[in-house]
C-alpha cells in the first residue's frame, strides 16, 4: 500500500510537468486547429537552452525559465509566421501535422549536430535532495517542477479568463467568424497564442531537463505521450489536458511499480484506446459539429 | 473499355514490362538493391495513398503494419517454419491478410474519431506495436532482435527475387488503386473525402468503405514489411517500426501528387535514388535529418499538390492559353 | 486530358532510371587497378542518428589506424584508403552500404559498423560475397547466432560475458562476506539484460537469493519507481544490466532514495571515466564496479603508442578516450597483421584468422569457429575518484575493495 501511494505521488509530480507541456499543444489546436507535432522537440530545445545556461553560466535551471520562456515565445511566433500561417485551404490542419513533423525533425537534426547525442541533464546542487514526508519520499527537484507547472498553469488560466487577450482567444476558439466580426484580429490572436503555447513548452522543457536526462531523440517519446494526453483530455480543452496528464502520470507510475516497467507506457495507450471506444471526443472534448 | 482506361492499362503494362526487365538488364547487385528499395517505397507510398489519398483521412500509423508484417513473417519462420527459398514469398499474402484482419477492430475504433484525432491515434499505434515487439519476448525475442534464415538464392542474382517481390507488390498496389477508382468503392471514397456527413446522409456506408480501403492498405503494407524482413534477415523493434521510413513514403506521395494514381510511384522513383546518391556523396555528413526535414518542408510549402497535379494543371493552363490565343487570333483576323 | 502530364512524368521516371543505370555502367566498366594500387577498405558507420556518438568514436579509431599505418609505408607497400559511408543508424542503409562497397566500389576489405544491431545484417551481406568481416562493436548474441564463419569480433569476449569476472570474484569471497540477496534492474536491449540475466543465473546457482528482478524499456528516463521498489527490499547487492544513460540514472535515483547497497555492479555507466562522476556526483562513485574491454593505461600490444597518437591527433586526455576508438583501432591491427601474412585475399584471411592468437590494444585475441573471442573482460572499480582495473590479476593495478561505502563518502 505504501508503495502504491509512493507511486501515485511520483505520478502526480511528473503529471504536472506533462500537463504544462500539453497545455500549449491543446491551446494551439483549439484556436487554429493545428496540431504542433514539434511541441516535443521544442520542449527538448528549451531543455538544451536551459542546460547550456546552467553548464556555461551557472544559471539555476528554474531561474532560467525567465530567460527561456520569452526567447522561445519569440521563436514560436516566428515559426507560426513562417511555417504555419502559410498553410491554407481545406487540407490545412492535416498539412500542419506534416509540416510541424518536418520542423520537429529539423530541430532534432540541428540539436544532434550542435550538442551530439550524448544524454544531458542539469545537475544543480539540490538535485539529490529528497525529503521524507509522512514516510514518503519526495524529491525536491520534482516537487519544484510540479509547483512551477502548477503556478504557470494557473497563470495561463487567469490569462485566458480575465484578460482582454484571453477573451479574444476564447472567442476565436468558439466562433472565429463571429470573433472577427466583433473586431478580434484573428491572425494576431493565432500568432500570439502559438507563441504562448511554445513558451509554456519552454518552461516545461527547463523543468524536464533537471529531472530527466535527455538527448535530441527524446522528443519522439515526449510527443507520443503529449498527443495521447491531449486526445484523451479532448482536443482544445485545457482542463482536459491537465486531467489527462496527471492521470497518465499516475497510471504509468503505478503500473511500473505494481506490474512491470515494460508495460507502463503501453498501459496508458490501452487506456486511451479503451476510452476512445466509449467517448471518441475525449474527456472534455466536444463532438465534432458539422459546419 | 473506354479509351482512357485502355491507355491506363497500357501504361501499367509498360511499367510492369520495364520493371520486370530491369534486374536482368542491369544485373549488378547494388543496382538491383536500389531497385528493391525504390519499389519498396513505391508500394508503401501507393498503399498509403490508397487510404489517405482517397478518403482524406491522414494516417500516421502505416509503418506499424510494416513492422507487424515483418514480425509476422519472422515469427512464422521461428515458430512454424515457413520453408525456404521462394516459399516464404507465397506465404506472404496469407501473413498480410492476417495482419489486415487483426487491424480492423483497431481501425474501427479509430475511425469513430474525427480527422485530427484519427491521425494522432494512428500515430500512437507505432508506439504500441513497438512496445509489443519489445515486450512479447518469447514470441519476438524482444530487443535482441529476430533472425530469419538466409535463403540460398544464387549469389550472382541474390537480390532479384526480392526485387521481383517488391515489384509485384507495387503493381498490386497500383492495380488495386486503379480498380478502386473505377469502382463503386472509389465513388464512395471520393464522396467521403468531399463531405463525409453528406455522404452518410445519402446512405453511403461510410465506415464500411473506409474499412475496406484501410484493409487493402494494411494488407499491402504488411506484405512489404515481410519481404523487407526476409531481405535483411534480421529485424528488431526499432528498425521494424521506423518513423523515418513512413515519413519518406508520405513525402514521396506528396511530392508525386497525393490522390493521383502514379504520384507516389513517381515520388519514389525520384527520391530513393536521390537519397542514395546523397548518402554516397555527402557520406559522412551529419546533416541527414536536417536535409530530410528541409526537403519535406519545401515540398509541403512550395509544391503542396505534388508534381503530377502541378504538371497537370500546368499543362491544362498551357492548353487553355493556347486555345484562348487561337480564339483571340481568329476573332481579330490575321495576327498584327 | 490525363495523357500528357502523366506521360511526361513516366518519361521523366524512365530518364532517371536510365541515368542511374548509366552511372552503373561506367562504374562497372572501371576496373579496379589490382595489386599495385591502394588497399580499399569499406566501412559503414553511424554518423547520424541514434548511434552517432559511438559511431564517431569508432571513426576516430579507424582513421587513426589508417594514418599511422600509412605513415609507416602502408601494408605490403600499399597505402590504406578508408571508404566510410554513413548509415544513419539504420540496418537497411548499413546493408545497402556494404552491398555498394562490395559490388559497386569493389573494395578489398570490409570492416564492421557500430552496434550488434547493424552488424548482424551487414555481416550477412559480407558473408554472401565471401568477404572477411572484422568488426569492433557487434558482440551481442544476435551476431553469433547467425553462425557465420567470416565474423571476427575484436573485443576480449562476447559482450554477454561482461559480468563473468565480477561473478567469479564475488563467489570467491568467504561466505560470510558474500552478499546474501541481490536485485537485478535490467535494460531491455540486446546486450544489457542478457549480461545481467547470465550473472543472475550464476549467482542464484551459488545461493544468492534474488529479491527483485525487473526489465525496463529502453526509453525509460525515470528510475524512481524501480529504485523505490528495490530500496524497499534492501538487497545486499545490486546488479544493473545497464547502458550508460540508465546506468547514470540508476545511481542518481539510488542516491535520491538514500539507499546504498554493499555491492553495486553496472554493466555500463561507471565505465565511462569522463562522464560518470559528472553525471552522478564525484563523491558518489566510490566502490562501484563495472566491466570494460579496454582502459588507457593497459599494457596491451601497441596501446601506449595508440594512446599517444590519439591524444596528439584529436586532443583531449588519455582518460577521455572512448573504448570504441580502441576497438576500431584493434580491427585495423588485426587486418594489418593478417594481410602481411597472407596478402589481400578474403578467403585466406578468413582461414588464417581462425587459427592462432592475434595481439591488439584490446588484448591478445583468439576466435572460435563462429567469431566469438575466447578471452575475458576486465573488472573495473572506482576508487578514490578514479577508475581502475581490479581483475584479472595480470592486468589489475589495484585490488578490489568492498563493501561499498554510503553515498557521498
Amino acid at each position: 500500500m505504501h508503495q502504491l501511494i509512493q507511486a501515485i505521488i511520483i505520478g502526480i509530480l511528473i503529471g504536472g510537468v506533462y500537463a504544462l507541456m500539453a497545455s500549449g499543444l491543446t491551446l494551439v489546436f483549439g484556436i487554429m486547429k493545428v496540431i504542433n507535432v514539434a511541441q516535443g522537440a521544442l520542449v527538448i530545445l528549451a531543455a538544451y537552452l536551459s542546460y547550456a545556461l546552467w553548464s556555461h553560466l551557472h544559471v539555476d535551471p528554474f531561474l532560467s525559465i525567465f530567460i527561456v520562456m520569452p526567447a522561445m515565445f519569440v521563436l514560436g511566433v516566428a515559426v507560426q509566421l513562417v511555417f504555419v500561417r502559410s498553410l491554407r485551404g481545406p487540407d490545412a490542419s492535416e498539412l500542419s501535422l506534416l509540416v510541424t513533423w518536418a520542423l520537429a525533425l529539423g530541430i532534432e537534426g540541428v540539436l544532434s549536430v550542435v550538442f551530439k547525442t550524448t544524454y544531458r541533464v542539469s545537475l544543480p546542487s539540490y538535485s539529490d535532495t529528497t525529503w521524507t514526508v509522512a514516510g514518503y519520499q519526495i524529491n525536491e527537484v520534482r516537487l519544484l517542477g510540479f509547483v512551477t507547472s502548477a503556478v504557470l498553469l494557473v497563470l495561463l488560466s487567469v490569462l485566458l479568463t480575465r484578460t482582454r487577450f484571453g477573451r479574444a482567444v476564447r472567442a476565436t476558439v468558439q466562433n472565429p467568424t463571429a470573433a472577427e466580426l466583433l473586431g478580434v484580429d484573428a491572425n494576431r490572436v493565432q500568432t500570439l497564442s502559438f507563441g504562448l503555447g511554445v513558451s509554456m513548452a519552454a518552461a516545461a522543457g527547463a523543468v524536464y531537463g533537471v529531472i530527466y536526462p535527455f538527448n535530441p531523440g527524446s522528443h519522439y517519446d515526449l510527443i507520443s505521450r503529449l498527443l495521447s494526453i491531449v486526445v484523451l483530455g479532448g482536443l482544445g480543452s485545457l482542463g482536459g489536458a491537465v486531467f489527462a496528464a496527471v492521470g497518465m502520470g499516475i497510471v504509468e507510475s503505478v503500473v511500473a511499480v505494481e506490474i512491470s516497467p515494460i508495460w507502463a507506457a503501453f498501459s496508458f495507450f490501452v487506456v486511451l484506446i479503451a476510452f476512445l471506444l466509449v467517448r471518441p471526443q475525449g474527456i472534455f472534448g466536444v463532438r465534432e459539429r458539422t459546419l | 473499355m473506354s479509351r482512357a482506361a485502355a491507355f491506363g492499362l497500357a501504361r501499367g503494362a509498360a511499367f510492369a514490362g520495364a520493371g520486370i526487365a530491369f534486374p536482368f538488364v542491369f544485373s549488378t547487385a547494388w543496382i538491383v538493391n536500389i531497385g528493391v528499395l525504390t519499389l519498396m517505397y513505391a508500394a508503401l507510398a501507393t498503399a498509403w495513398n490508397l487510404f489517405s489519398g482517397y478518403t482524406g483521412y491522414i494516417t500516421l500509423g502505416q509503418i506499424a503494419f510494416f513492422g507487424l508484417g515483418a514480425y509476422s513473417l519472422g515469427i512464422t519462420f521461428e515458430h512454424f517454419g515457413a520453408g525456404s527459398g521462394y516459399n516464404p514469398f507465397y506465404a506472404l499474402p496469407l501473413v498480410g491478410a492476417g495482419v489486415a484482419i487483426a487491424s480492423i477492430p483497431v481501425a474501427w475504433i479509430a475511425l469513430r474519431t474525427r480527422h485530427m484525432t484519427f491521425a494522432i491515434v494512428t500515430l500512437t499505434l507505432l508506439f504500441v506495436v513497438q512496445q509489443l515487439a519489445f515486450n512479447l519476448h518469447s514470441l519476438t525475442k524482444g530487443s535482441t532482435g529476430l533472425m530469419l534464415p538466409t535463403p540460398s538464392f544464387p549469389i550472382s542474382s541474390y537480390d532479384t527475387p526480392f526485387y521481383l517481390a517488391m515489384l509485384a507488390l507495387t503493381l498490386l498496389a497500383l492495380g488495386l488503386c486503379w480498380l478502386t477508382l473505377r469502382s463503386k468503392l472509389g465513388l464512395m471514397l471520393l464522396a467521403i473525402r468531399e463531405d463525409e456527413e453528406k455522404a452518410r446522409g445519402v446512405g453511403i456506408r461510410v465506415t464500411g468503405a473506409k474499412l475496406v480501403a484501410w484493409s487493402l492498405m494494411v494488407w499491402i503494407t504488411a506484405m512489404v514489411g515481410g519481404v523487407w524482413a526476409y531481405y535483411l534477415t534480421f529485424i528488431y523493434p526499432e528498425s521494424s517500426v521506423d518513423p523515418l521510413v513512413m515519413i519518406g513514403a508520405v513525402l514521396m506521395t506528396f511530392l508525386g501528387g497525393r490522390g493521383t494514381l502514379w504520384g507516389p510511384t513517381i515520388g519514389a522513383l525520384v527520391l530513393v535514388p536521390a537519397q542514395q546518391y546523397m548518402i554516397t556523396k555527402l557520406g559522412a555528413s551529419q546533416l541527414y535529418l536536417v536535409g530530410y526535414a528541409a526537403v519535406f518542408m519545401v515540398v509541403l510549402l512550395v509544391l503542396p499538390r505534388g508534381i503530377l497535379p502541378s504538371l497537370r494543371s500546368g499543362a491544362d493552363a498551357l492548353r487553355e492559353r493556347r486555345r484562348t490565343h487561337r480564339k483571340r487570333v481568329a476573332r481579330q483576323g490575321a495576327p498584327a | 486530358m490525363k495523357h500528357s502530364p502523366a506521360r511526361l512524368a513516366t518519361l521523366a521516371a524512365t530518364i532517371s532510371l536510365a541515368a542511374v543505370a548509366a552511372t552503373a555502367g561506367t562504374a562497372a566498366a572501371r576496373t579496379t587497378a589490382a595489386s599495385a594500387g591502394p588497399i580499399k577498405i569499406g566501412i559503414s558507420l553511424s554518423l547520424s542518428g541514434d548511434f552517432s556518438d559511438p559511431g564517431k568514436f569508432a571513426m576516430q579509431g579507424y582513421k587513426l589506424w589508417a594514418k599511422t599505418v600509412n605513415a609507416k609505408g602502408g601494408i605490403l607497400g600499399r597505402k590504406v584508403v578508408l571508404d566510410i559511408k554513413d548509415d544513419a543508424s539504420s540496418p537497411t542503409q548499413a546493408a545497402t552500404n556494404y552491398q555498394n562497397f562490395i559490388t559497386k566500389d569493389r573494395v578489398d576489405l570490409t570492416f564492421g559498423p557500430f552496434s550488434t544491431l547493424l552488424t548482424a545484417p551487414s555481416a550477412a551481406v559480407a558473408h554472401r560475397y565471401g568477404y572477411a568481416f572484422i568488426e569492433p562493436a557487434g558482440g551481442g548474441p544476435a551476431v553469433f547466432d547467425q553462425k557465420l564463419n567470416n565474423v571476427f569480433f575484436t573485443q576480449p569476449a562476447p559482450i554477454v560475458e561482461s559480468g563473468d569476472v565480477f561473478v567469479r570474484w564475488v563467489l570467491s569471497l568467504p561466505k560470510a562476506k558474500r552478499p546474501k540477496t541481490a536485485a537485478y534492474p535490467e535494460l531491455d536491449d540486446p546486450f544489457s539484460s542478457p549480461i545481467a540475466e547470465r550473472m543472475r543465473q550464476q549467482f542464484e546457482k551459488a545461493g544468492i537469493r534474488t529479491v527483485y528482478k525487473t526489465i525496463y524499456p529502453s526509453e525509460t528516463v525515470d528510475m524512481t519507481p524501480i529504485v523505490s521498489k528495490i530500496a524497499s527490499k534492501k538487497p545486499d547487492m545490486i546488479v544493473g544490466g545497464t547502458q550508460a544513460g540508465d546506468g547514470y540514472a540508476l545511481v542518481k535515483a539510488l542516491v535520491q532514495a538514500n539507499f546504498s547497497p554493499k555491492f553495486l555492479f553496472e554493466a555500463n555507466g561507471p565505465n565511462s571515466p569522463g562522464e560518470f562522476p559528472s553525471k552522478v556526483g564525484a563523491s558518489n562513485t566510490q566502490g562501484i564496479f563495472s566491466a570494460s574491454d579496454w582502459f588507457p593505461k593497459a599494457k596491451t600490444y601497441g596501446n601506449p603508442y595508440f594512446v599517444r597518437q590519439f591524444v596528439k591527433t584529436y586532443g583531449g586526455t588519455a582518460g577521455g578516450i572512448d573504448p570504441g576508438s580502441a576497438e576500431a583501432y584493434a580491427v585495423g591491427q588485426v587486418a594489418q597483421r593478417v594481410i602481411s601474412k597472407v596478402g589481400v585475399n578474403n578467403a585466406k584471411i578468413i582461414a588464417a584468422l581462425h587459427k592462432g592468437k592475434w595481439p591488439t590494444v584490446e588484448g591478445t585475441l583468439h576466435w572460435n569457429a563462429i567469431g566469438e573471442p575466447t578471452g575475458k573482460f576486465l573488472l573495473m572499480e572506482w576508487l578514490g575518484g578514479n577508475l581502475y582495473p581490479v581483475l584479472p590479476k595480470g592486468v589489475a593495478t589495484r585490488k578490489p575493495t568492498f563493501p561499498k561505502p554510503g553515498w557521498g563518502g
